[in-house]
This record gives C-alpha cells, structure tokens and sequence, in this order.
C-alpha cells in the first residue's frame, strides 16, 4: 500500500519555479532516496510534504486520505516528521527538553518531567544510543546529534521520517551506523525519505530511487540493484559528467610553503597539538576530517587571522608574522569556510566585492583614494575570466546564486597572483556546473606551479584533487598518504581516531 | 549602636524600595530577551508606565486604575517594539531606541495638552504603605515590611509566577525555545510569533507596572526623566541574572542596594550629583567585567522563516 | 535558490528604493503627526500651515531654521558615521556635554591666543574632548565586547551629573544664582553670519564635514573598509582589514561632531557652559540620521527639515497652544518608519494596489489575445 502520494505538486519562488508538477509516491516499510543535484527542488518538495512550504497547484494524499498540511504541526500531527540537513537543535537544552518540546507531557500546568525522562529514556534503549537524557546538546557529537533528531521524529510517532542530506556530516564509520538505524526503522514499519546527492550512498541503503532535476520528475521507480553510477549521474545533470576526472600533478617542484610547530589554544584547549607539513611548487595538499578538528584554526593560523601559540610559517623561504592583511599582501590567498558571512559583503557590489582585501594594492588606489576606473577596468576582466555570470559589475553581489558568488571568491584571489592558495571547501553549495568550474581553475592554478591546500568536508572532493593527503584529527595529524594509497573506508577510520588494522577491516568487509 | 542600627535599617527599607521598580523591570526584560526580542525598548515602557499611570489615577482618582493604565500603555509601547521586530523585522536596537524615543517625547507632550505645564504632572492619588497589623510586631522584619505598599507582595508573587512559568511549564519551554532557535521552534510546530509577542507584551507590562511603581508608589507625580536610564540597567541586570525573574531579583536587589547608598551619602561631603551617578558606574561596571559568563539565547533578533 | 536564475528581481529593486523610503517616512510621520494635532483638538492644516511660514515663509525664519538645524546636523553627523560601521553611538548627548563644557573652559580662563586662534583652539577642544569620551566606549567595546549602547547612555548621565556638579561647585561663576561657568571671552565667540541671530560659523563648519565625510566614504580606502565593517563585519576581518582601528577611529570621529555641536553651544549662543544646556540634541541626531539613510550629505537636507519644523514650531508655540514637544514626536516617529523599510514597502504596495490590479487586468488580457 501507498504510505503517502503526491500529485502535480507546482512550486514557485519570485523568479523560479522550484517544483514543477512533480507527482511522488512512498510506499509502507521503504527506503526511498530522492536524488538530484544542488536546487534541483528536494528539500522544496519535502518541505511541501512536511507543512513547511504551500504547494501552488498539487494534492496529497496520506494514508488514502487527501490532507492539507498547512504548517508542520499538521505533518507532525499526521505522522510525518523531518530530521533536516542543519539540526534543529536547541544546544543549551539538554537531550530531553529537545525531544519533548512542542509535544510535553503534562502534570497539571507543569511539564511532567518524570514521565518525560521515562518516555525518552525508553526510546534511547530502543535504539542502544547511549546518550543521556540530560546531557546538554552542545556536547554531544555530531552523530549523536543526529540521533537525538531521529529520536525527536520517533517521539512524535512518526510513521514517515523524513531525512535531508542525513550523510553530509558524518564520516563513512558513523553512516555505516545510521544505515544500521534506517535498516532497524524500517523493520519497526517506519516509511523512509533520504533526500541526498550522494550516489554511491543511495546505492547502498536506498529500497527505490527518484531522481529529480530543475524541479521535475526524471524517474520514480529506480531499483538499485540495477542502477549504476553513471546512469544516475546522469539522470541528475542531464549530461554526461566527467566524474571523478582525475588530472595528477606533473612537475611537482620545490617546498613554496612550509608551517612548522603551529600550536593553537583557544579557551584553554589545544586545538592545534603542534602540527608540521610543506606543500611543494605545482602541488594540491589535501587535509581530511571532520569538522571540528582543528580545521578552522588551522584555516586561521595560515591566513593571519588568529594569534597561534606557536608557529613557523615559511613562504618561498621568507618567515611570514603579522595580521591578516601582512597574510594576504605577502602572497597567501584565501578561499574562506563560508563565503557569506566569510567571504563577501553581500549587500555591496559585485565590483566592491572583488576589491575586498586587496583595496590597498597600488594597482586599485592612490594615496588612500580609490580609482574608479581602474576597478572597473579590473572588475570586468574578472566577471570575463572567471565566468561570473551577471549582466553588470554594478549589482549587489546577494543577487547572485552560490555558484557565482563563489566565483567572485575565487576571481579575486586568483587574479592577485598568489603563491599560495589556502582553498576551504571551495565547492560547497554550488552547483555542479560550478563545482566542475572551480575545480578546473583550481588545477589550473596548481600546473601554473603554485601550491594549493584544500580543506574540504567532502571526501571525494579531497581523494580526487589531491595529490597528497593529511588527515587531522583531534589538532593532529594522523595520516599522510599519496591519492589511492588509502579507501574511502581507511580513511573515514582515521579520520574517527581509529587505526586501521587487519582486524578491522575484516570487520568492514564483513559489514559491506 | 543605635545610630548603626539605625543605618542598616534604612539601608535595607531603601534597597528595597529603590528594588522593587528594578525588580519588575529587569523581570520584563527577561521575558523579552527569552523570547528573542531584546529588551532595548524597556525605557520607553517604564515612561509610559510611569507617565499614563499618573493620567488614569488622575482621572479615576484610583491608584489601582492608574497601574492598569499603566500596564495597558506599557504593552502598548511593547507592541510597537514587537511590530517593528516581529513583522517588519526591523534591526532591534533601532526599534528598541525608537521606542524610547517616542514614548520620551510622546509624555511630556500630553503633559503640556493635558494640564499646561512643563515637566511635572499635578499630584494624584497614589499607594500608601499597607498595613500589615499584627505581622509589624516581629522583631526588625516587622518594620521593615511596614515600610513597604502592596506592589512590593504583588512584585514577590509575580517573580515567583514568572519563574514557574519560564522554567517548569510547557508554555515557558517553547518560549525559551523559540528564543534559542526560532527555525527549529517552527519545525516542531510551536507558534513562533505568537510567542514572541507574548515575550514582548509580557516585558511591556512589566515595564508599566515598574513606571507606574515610580510614579504612584515611590511618588505621587509623574516628572519629565524620572526613568532616568532603568530601563537600560533592567535591560543589563537581566542578563546579569542570566535572564531568570530570580536572578533578575538578585541582581535587582544588588543594584537597589547602591541605590540605596546614594541616599545615607546624600548630604554628605562627597556632591549629590556625583553621588548620583553611583548607579550609572556601577551599570557601567558590571556591562564591562561582569557579562563574561552570562549568555543570551542563541537565537536573539533571529526570526523562524530565513 | 536556482542555479538557472542569476539574478533575484526582488534584491535589484531594494537598493534604489532608500531616497523613497526616506520621503515615505517622513511623509508619513507628518499624517501622523497630524493626527495627532487632531486628536488634541487643534487644526492639523492650519497648525502646519503656521509652522510653514514661521520657517520657511520669511528670510527671518529661515535663518532661525538654519540655525535650529545647525545642532542636529551635527549631531546626525555624529550618530550616521558611527552607524556606517553599526556602532549605535547613544552617547551623543554626553559628548555633546563634555564638548560643551571643555570649549567654554578654554574659551573663559585660556587668555594667551590671539585673534582666530582662541577660538579655533577651543573648538578643538571640545571636539578632542568629545572624541575622547567616543574613543573610550570603543576602547570598552572592542577590548571587553561592553555594549556601546549601553555604556553611552550610561556615560551620558555620568557626564551631565559631572558637568552640573563643575557648573554648580567647582566652576560656577561666583555670585551667579545659575548653575554655570565664568563666560567666555570675546575671541572665543564663535562668529555670527547674520546678526542678532543664532545662525554661526559653526552651520559652515558643519557643512563642510558633511561634504568631506560623504566623499570620503564614497572615494577613498577608509570609507571603503567602513562600508565593508558597516555590511559584514566577519567578511571585513578575514579580507585583513584592521577592525579595531577602524572602530576606533571611527567613534573617535563620531565623538568628535558631538563634541564640535556642544563646542558650538557654548562658544556660539550662550558663551558659557550652562546646567542643561543641550536639551536632547544628542537623541535628536538619531531620528536625523535615520531619515538620511546615514548619509553624511542626506543628513545636511534631512537636518535642515526637522530645524525648520522646530524653527516653524517655535513660533507657533506662541501664537496657538499645540507645544513644541510636538515636533520631538514627529522625530520619533520618523525614527519608526525609517526603521521599517518593509512597512513603507507593504504601505507603497497597498497604495499602488488599486493601480495594479487594472495593470494586471490589461496584462492578462494581452495574454489572451496572445
């Protein structure tokens, strides 16, 4: 029987149509995985289904029974539930106060909290999820956070759990579990949306696949066993994609940037636990981990914007000291974390954007006064060699999709001639088009001979750029190995401060 | 001894009377900034606590009827507060100041309509100390209660309620919810603006109620300024009590207490007008070195739908 | 959003709309305000009528409405640089008051410096004086995270206390049954541009800082990294701009306008330092500022239509009964509305809303023909 169905389902945004008479359909005990690129109108679809967006044209129909779900309660009140991509997540709550919110159970006017310790605490042995009910959400895990939204969904009774980019922050070990936990749902009779980019992935967990592209309907009815990666692929972008294309490094030349003892202490915790490495002339140095191992101190450390407590950083064998701006003119280029609130001035021009840290450089400025035309001379040749797709300089840069926003990033580092490039997850948010794009340049940039560092939460990105790759864990680094020396799987356990030994991987083998 | 008994026994009657305003007050802007919003307007809801009290008892002739003009006109200005925040997303420290702007220049305003005159109202029926009978008989806390008028109980009462309310209710959880994360709030279905309104209506009331304590209990008048700036050092104990109507009581009892020095100084050799500024250095300090590990919601002037 | 849709119409049409915003809300803080004559039982059309010709019916009222402006432009001025880089500085009105105070100090007991130089020298300082205290709430804001907010309106009353205490003990004038200091001397007097009136050099002065900051903000690598501290703080940092530095300076200056509209009190109309003497101006810069969209050049016009709606108030003070305090009112309010540029946009939209729907009516039917 069909768990939920929804028919001709049209959305559209000022300027766009996210939906476009998308029917979907989700069976009683499955796995399904909606699949499709950046924008391509997942997470719009699925927030029509959770009450959260208002479809233009489209019906639902939940259990045979047509519903309008006119805000979330009503999906949570109907059984559909939604553990979205950023946690939504009280971090100062303890586990139970964020399970039970929205739905308390009551004693009188006060929340009952000994029935509600009881209800949580049997649902965390349901799972073997070893948290404390009253452990503070900010220190838990990642994974562990994840688990508490799983158990927030189970809590309300959900029959539908829907999951967006539930993979995005984990490392293979922890999706490995969280396959474990959607497997063990879906015995207990829960339906399942995992709504993913990630091919591979989907390969391995999901019943059936949709595809959905530029907000319509490809394929509904996907199996598999028999799919492979290039026909999804495919199916996702509309085109052949060179995947996975890989461009080795062909004159790697001498040691151009090299840190030495950097130690970083914030709050009175080591962050940073003495690390060194180099990178060499027309090299990718990769570093791998998960987020929160000392990768934004070290992003910090190496662009001057932070104060190490120790630390030895060589440019082409002059010591570099100083702030940010000493960083930045003495040739280390810098691809921030997060190109909006890191990056850009969003509500400033695309043209006063593409000056942002190099304003002072005598080619843009006389004596303090800025030239005009100079800039616009400038700009313009940026928006043509890097593609930046806009109708004029002249527009704010919020105006512009991801893609192109991080090209404005890119254009501006790129085009002052750095010896160094400090790239951090360069392609997050962006299109394929664009991801493809930036790559390219990226290995441009690298044959020209200059040395590149990529952080980047995406392994693939890591494994198929590289030409080295460090893994950080805990402030430390805990692996250096050449591309195809180490699997996905290797990796992720380093990564989690495992070891890989035989044993282990046995175990791995086993799972797969 | 006597004269040191003496001292301490008016210390203590005056920490409290300067208090309880403080008290109300840093207790609304809790509310506020628990729901998100930032209690930058609470001035502005003193003000016209404090002047639109005088008006109702004015024209009533009851007290009583004063503080619920008060309370109306503070939830009034919270509103505008709330709007501007709520709906029309303004930044908060500009609707927060705008508030006080207005209220600053809405009062004396009707003060010159209403009665002619410039800065000060008439005087009007105000609250007396109560009577406590029998309970004046206890040693030492006997007298210092006979000091007090009814809203200092009507104050006791209210922090309790508040705090109960904040913290053991499912109503206080979602408020604090929607303060700390207002998009995760709205995912689990909780009515994001209508708990922020709430938050904001709550310190407006309040906020009147502190006014209306200024100008019918510790006065009998309203006077152009007498706000003097608690609303900003409401808006600062509450954070300093971490944004909990008891902590807001301690740190309302704290500030009340230099208040209070002010008046044994007065008089002395040190100028009144220095003297006077003890409050205003003490906000100073504890906005400077004593904010290190208090923490407001995560989710402050964010709103559930970006 | 879309990869396939660059351009959001929406966000292209939000940067040209702020000159309108700004007439909206000022358009709409006089209807309110007109209501408001209204309800206190007055004529609104008549009483803006009078304020009209009582300040910009007659040269006399000009004038007047130049000089009420003079305090406020620079007080504008004060509060609209220190927005550009999103430090709301409260504490004008305490500038204002320690400016005030320095300049009468040196214009009363320094009687060495002759000619132009006395003056020149007292007004700067009252303006390093007004910096100073700038200088200290950023010192505090950027070296223990103190809200500027708060520590300005704090500073203010510290600083009017301070200042009324100097003028009633200290350094009041002996005999004087005031509160308020020695008077100036006459080389310390700032220059009147029209006599017997309260118009001075110090409107030029103004002007001239206006003209300078705007080109600077515009033009130069300073006003840029303000723009960008002013647009996004973190983006500014990691791009290597010296945030502290700018923040400092920037209140510095802010302090300093305040400090030149207190030197400008005291040196230019009262020639002493007198208990009270800025009634608010601090506070009044915030609604100027607004309206101008923190616009240094925008504050010189959005200046000279509240001096006039105070000069036109003043005389009306005297002729009907609606009281001045009418016009902080109005300030206020426009503070509110320019606050708000998405309730002047929804009010635009359902003004034009009539309009639109025949627009949409002709559309659709085009679409048919089609």
């Amino acid at each position: 029987m069909d768990m939920l169905q929804m028919k001709n389902i049209s959305k559209s945004f000022p300027g766009t149509k996210a939906l476009d008479s998308v029917d979907f359909y989700l069976k009683e005990r499955e796995i399904l995985s909606l699949l499709g690129e950046n924008g391509a109108g997942k997470t719009t679809l699925m927030k029509v289904l959770y009450g959260m967006l208002h479809p233009d044209t489209g019906e639902i129909y939940y259990k045979g029974e047509q519903v309008h779900l006119k805000s979330p309660l009503d999906a949570i009140n109907k059984g559909i539930c939604m553990v979205h991509q950023h946690f939504m997540l009280v971090p100062a709550f303890t586990v139970m106060d964020n399970i039970i919110v929205g739905n308390e159970p009551k004693s009188g006017l006060f929340v009952d909290e000994k029935k509600a310790r009881e209800e949580v605490k049997a649902l965390i042995n349901r799972f073997n999820f070893n948290i404390n009910p009253d452990t503070r959400v900010e220190k838990l895990s990642v994974g562990e956070q994840q688990r508490v939204e799983i158990l927030k969904a189970l809590y309300r009774k959900a029959d539908v759990i829907i999951l967006d980019e539930p993979t995005a922050v984990l490392t293979p070990h922890e999706v490995d579990s969280l396959f474990v936990i959607l497997r063990k749902l879906k015995e207990e009779g829960k339906s399942i949306v995992i709504i993913t980019h990630k091919l591979r992935e989907t390969m391995a967990i999901a019943d059936r696949i949709n595809v959905l592209r530029d907000g319509k309907m490809i394929e509904t009815d996907i199996d598999p066993k028999k799919a492979t990666i290039h026909s999804l692929s495919e199916m996702m972008v509309g085109r052949q994609v060179a995947l996975g294309i890989k461009r080795p490094a062909k004159n790697i030349g001498d040691v151009a940037f090299k840190v030495e003892h950097l130690k970083v202490i914030e709050d009175g915790v080591a962050k940073i636990k003495g690390i060194d490495f180099s990178i060499r002339k027309g090299e990718i140095l990769g570093i791998a981990g998960i987020e929160g191992n000392g990768q934004t101190q070290l992003l910090e450390s190496l662009t001057g914007l932070n104060n190490p407590e120790s630390m030895k950083l060589t440019l082409k064998g002059k010591e570099i000291k100083g702030s940010a701006d000493v960083f930045l003119r003495s040739g280390i280029g810098h691809i921030p974390e997060d190109r909006l609130t890191m990056g850009l001035a969003t509500e400033m021009t695309i043209k006063d954007n593409l000056i942002l840290g190099y304003h002072k450089s005598p080619s843009l400025q006389r004596n303090g006064i800025l030239s005009k035309k100079k800039i616009r001379d400038y700009s313009n040749r940026c928006k043509e060699d890097f593609n930046i797709k806009t109708p004029t300089i002249d527009v704010k840069a919020k105006s512009l999709s991801g893609g192109n926003q991080q090209k404005i990033v890119i254009a501006r580092t790129f085009s002052h001639d750095p010896e160094v490039i400090i790239a951090a997850h360069p392609t997050r948010g962006v299109d394929v088009g664009a991801m493809e794009y930036i790559h390219s340049k990226l290995l441009d940039l690298r044959d020209e001979g200059k040395a590149v560092l990529l952080i980047s939460a995406d392994l693939d990105e890591v494994r198929s750029l590289s030409d080295r790759i460090l893994v950080l864990y805990e402030g430390r680094i805990v692996s250096e190995s050449m591309p195809g020396e180490l699997s996905e799987v290797q990796l992720g356990l380093l990564m989690t401060g495992n070891r890989i030994d035989e044993e282990v991987e046995d175990e791995i083998r086993e799972i797969d | 001894m006597g004269d040191w008994a003496n001292i301490l026994y008016v210390v203590v009657v005056s920490t409290i009377r300067m208090s309880v305003p403080m008290i109300l007050a840093s207790v609304g802007a809790a509310f506020s900034v628990r729901s998100g919003i930032m209690a930058l307007g609470c001035e502005g809801m003193m003000i016209a606590g404090a002047f639109f009290a005088v008006m109702g008892s004015f024209f009533t002739g009851s007290p009583w009827m004063g503080i619920l003009f008060g309370i109306v006109f503070g939830i009034i200005f919270s509103l505008l507060h709330g709007v501007l925040n709520i709906r029309y997303k303004v930044n908060q420290t500009l609707s927060g100041m705008s508030v006080n702007l207005l209220a600053a220049a809405v009062a004396p305003l009707i003060l010159q309509i209403v009665w002619k005159s410039k800065g000060i109202s008439p005087k009007v029926a105000s609250f007396k100390k109560l009577n406590i009978g029998i309970l004046e008989e206890i040693p030492i806390i006997g007298s210092i209660l006979a000091e007090q008028n009814i809203l200092f109980y009507i104050t006791l009462i209210l922090v309790v309620v508040g705090y109960y309310y904040m913290f053991k209710t499912p109503q206080g959880l979602r408020m604090r919810m929607v303060g700390e994360n207002p998009v995760a709030a709205n995912t689990v279905g909780i009515n994001v603006v209508g708990y922020k309104y709430l938050g904001v209506m709550l310190s407006g009331a309040f906020n009147g109620l502190a006014g209306a304590y200024l100008s019918l209990a510790q006065l009998d008048m309203y006077i152009d300024g007498m706000t003097a700036g608690r609303g900003y050092i409401a808006m600062v104990i509450s954070t300093f009590g971490k944004n909990s109507p008891v902590g807001a009581m301690l740190g309302s009892l704290f500030f009340g207490f230099f208040d209070a020095l002010q008046t044994i100084f007065q008089g002395g050799v040190i100028p009144s007008q220095i003297v006077r500024t003890l409050p205003y250095v003490l906000t100073m300090l504890v906005v400077v070195f004593g904010l290190k590990s208090a923490r407001n919601p995560a989710g402050m002037g964010k709103h559930h739908d970006e | 959003m879309k990869s396939g849709k660059l351009i959001n119409n929406k966000f292209l049409k939000s940067g040209s709309g702020s000159f309108t915003t700004s007439v909206v809300a000022f358009l709409l803080a006089i209807v309110v305000g007109g209501i408001l004559i209204e309800l206190a039982g007055f004529s609104s059309i008549a009483t803006y009528g009078a304020i009209f010709r009582g300040s910009l019916g007659s040269s006399r009222g000009l004038v007047l409405s130049l000089s009420q402006a003079t305090p406020l432009l620079l007080t504008g001025l004060s509060f609209a640089i220190a927005f550009r880089v999103r430090i709301i500085n409260t504490g004008a009105e305490g500038q204002v008051y320690i400016g005030a105070m320095a300049a009468a100090l040196v214009g009363a007991y320094v009687n060495f410096l002759p000619g132009i130089t006395h003056v020149a020298v007292a007004v700067l300082v009252g303006m390093i004086a007004g910096g100073l205290v700038g200088l200290f709430i950023g010192f505090l804001k950027i070296k223990f995270g103190a809200s500027e907010v708060i520590v300005g309106i704090m500073l203010n009353e510290i600083l009017i206390l301070i200042t009324a205490w100097l003028s009633t003990g200290p350094l009041m004038t002996p005999g004087s049954a005031t509160a308020q200091t020695n008077p100036i001397l006459e080389t310390a007097r700032l220059g009147r541009l029209v006599p017997r009136s309260q118009l001075t050099w110090a409107l030029v002065l103004a002007v001239i800082i206006a003209v300078y900051l705007e080109w600077m903000i515009r033009k130069t690598t300073l006003g840029y990294e303000i723009q960008v501290i002013g647009s996004n703080l973190k983006a500014a940092k990691t791009a290597g701009i010296n945030v502290p530095k700018i923040y400092l300076l920037t209140i510095f200056i802010s302090g300093a306008i305040a400090g030149l509209g207190g030197a400008a009190l005291s040196l230019g109309i009262h020639y002493r330092f007198i208990e009270g003497i800025s009634t608010g101006f601090g506070f009044a810069g915030i609604p100027v500022a607004a309206l101008a969209m923190y616009s240094p050049a925008g504050v010189v016009v959005s200046s000279f239509l509240f001096g006039a709606l105070r000069a036109g108030a003043m005389t009306l003070n005297r002729t009907t009964s609606i009281p001045i305090e009418f016009v902080s009112v109005v300030q206020a309010l426009v503070v509110v509305f320019v606050a708000a540029p998405m309730l002047i946009a929804s009010i635009k939209k359902n003004l034009m809303r009539p309009f639109r729907g025949i627009k949409n009516k002709r559309e659709s039917l085009k679409g048919g023909d089609a």
